[in-house]
């Protein structure tokens, strides 16, 4: 019993860094119709600048792992920004309707390859910003930096969900997602409403990554698997739900854990893609997605 | 105040305005009449930089805005009410004139920002069913709701020139008669505008002067007291029903 609650609670921790990154595509999707593909590598390449920082790969530490973050959010957003004009902008305005998934998918690899180089190509550890002896709850061992995770994740989600909400650049971005047309009738710049979307996109990507390094290694490959599976989790949950990406990415995140301890760690990646074509085949627009409301 | 020359646009390969001009003055209502597919709503979308005009001139206020983007447009002063209403679904009553003042409340916005509370109440006074509803999201609003929403939204912005495309379009005749009197009020406060009906009595009732629109051309304009009483236009728009 008290293995099943340690599972659960690390396929929760793993579950919200896929929803961070799940939250970053549909940012994109939302103002744009288009995905970052490289949202893998935006979170990797986070994690890479933030141990260059936080660690001594680089003859650092040069921060500490808090004051790490705002930098890292800063760069992630100046990534986002590039893949935009570099892999979206052109495709949009050409009016090319798959464009943007080759280059997307094109400037992730580049982004790999250029971090093999400058890093190398082994995985390297990502030293904890808290105490890694583990803390027992109702038995369970829990390691302090996944209970962070489940918090920093969350935080992120809710400050998002209040700019939205509460700011008029928020409401500006909510309403470039529900009618681009409009939008720009009411004097909203929707161009870079969307360049903002990406920039959120890779922060909150490059965010999970800073995240999740301390319990994970950190490596030019780390990102591939992630942003795949969390590219899942936005299917699973519903393009276009937030609370579709919580539950989705806590399900895969448990249902991974828990295929990895109880049939073979070879098999942890199975149920949560048979997951994914169960949903395609039943309910292709998510757990939780909807189709607008829309009244003529 | 909105001097529109000479303009020409296409969808694709195929032209569908040619050579329209029209003059909006300053405090007046003028209204551009015509059938299904003349090229209307296609004008209002060619002024407001919806779709980028082929050539010729669109003048506000003495600046030139033929193929600026609408955001750019909208900045200068010019609020479109558009066709089919396009409120935010997913966004509250409240949010939605916020939005509307968006170039007013935002950081280089480009509009002074006056009073926007006290213009918030105004637009509530002149739709009270949106008064009541203000928390509600408008996608859950009726048809008639969601126009009056479009109206007070575009009012938001505190235009120069105000351009309303089929306000009445899919809505019951009672409430017909309502929007129409509100754009008397709005008139009667001054508000330049530009109206695109389907009921081509009544916006000629309300406007100072009309253009008829044909197959992408002006056919015939003048004042509206003289387009009522010309024989060609009550023949083909006027007669019967409305």
């Amino acid at each position: 019993m008290e293995i099943l609650l340690q599972l659960i609670l690390s396929g929760v921790a793993l579950g919200m860094i896929y929803a961070v990154v799940a939250f970053g595509y549909q940012s994109t999707f939302a103002t744009s119709g288009t995905l970052n593909f490289g949202q893998g590598e935006a979170l990797m390449l986070g994690a890479m600048f933030g141990l260059s920082l936080a660690g001594d790969v680089m003859g650092g530490p040069y921060l500490n792992y808090w004051l790490m973050i705002p930098a890292v959010l800063i760069f992630g957003a100046f990534q986002g920004m590039v893949v935009e004009a570099v892999g979206v902008r052109p495709a949009i305005k050409t009016k090319s309707e798959f464009g943007w998934i080759m280059s997307t998918i094109a400037l992730g690899i580049i982004f790999r390859n250029v971090a093999e180089n400058i890093w190398g190509k082994d995985d390297m550890p990502f030293p904890s910003p808290i105490s890694s002896t583990p803390l027992h709850i109702f038995g369970a061992s829990v390691l302090p930096m996944e209970l962070m995770v489940d918090v920093g994740a969350l935080l992120m989600m809710v400050l998002v969900e209040l700019f939205n909400r509460k700011t008029i650049y928020g409401k500006a971005v909510v309403a470039t997602a529900s009618d681009r047309d409009a939008a720009g009738l009411m004097g909203i710049n929707t161009r870079m409403v969307i360049t903002f979307s990406y920039a959120l996109s890779s922060m909150s990507a490059a965010f999970a990554g800073v995240l999740i390094a301390p319990i994970t290694l950190t490596g030019a490959s780390m990102g591939a698997v992630l942003g795949l599976k969390a590219f899942a989790v936005a299917i699973i949950g519903g393009l276009n739900s937030g609370m579709g990406i919580i539950v989705g990415g806590i399900l895969l995140g448990i249902a991974e854990t828990t295929t990895g301890f109880y049939l073979s760690t070879g098999y942890k990646d199975v149920p949560g893609l048979v997951l994914l074509l169960l949903v395609l085949a039943i309910k292709p627009s998510g757990l939780f997605g909807k189709t607008a409301i829309k009244k003529v | 105040m909105l001097e529109v020359r000479n303009l020409k646009a296409s969808y694709g390969q195929v032209q569908v305005l040619h050579d329209i001009s029209l003059t909006v003055p300053k405090g007046k209502v003028v209204t551009l009449i015509g059938s299904n597919g003349a090229g209307k709503t296609t004008t209002m979308r060619a002024i407001s930089g919806m779709i980028k005009p082929a050539s010729g001139q669109v003048v506000l206020s003495g600046k030139n805005i033929a193929g600026l983007p609408s955001h750019r447009i909208a900045k200068l002063g010019l609020a479109h009410s558009p066709e089919g209403r396009k409120v935010f679904p997913t966004q509250s009553i409240m949010d939605n004139l916020l939005l509307g003042a968006f170039t007013r409340l935002s950081m280089g916005g480009g509009r002074p920002k006056g009073d926007v509370s006290s213009d918030l109440d105004r637009a509530l006074d002149l739709f009270p069913r949106l008064r009541e509803r203000q928390h509600q999201l408008a996608g859950t609003l009726s048809g008639g709701e969601q126009q009056m929403l479009a109206m007070a939204r575009a009012l938001m912005l505190n235009p120069e020139v105000l351009l309303l495309d089929e306000p009445s379009l899919g809505l019951a005749p009672i409430l017909v008669d309502e929007v129409f009197h509100i754009i008397n009020r709005l008139k009667e406060q001054g508000i330049t505008m530009l109206l695109v009906e389907q009921f081509a009595a009544a916006a000629l009732a309300v406007a100072d002067y009309g253009y008829v629109m044909e197959n992408g051309k002006i056919a015939v304009h003048g004042p509206a007291k003289d387009l009522q009483n010309d024989p060609k236009v009550v023949a083909a728009y006027l007669g019967g029903g409305h």
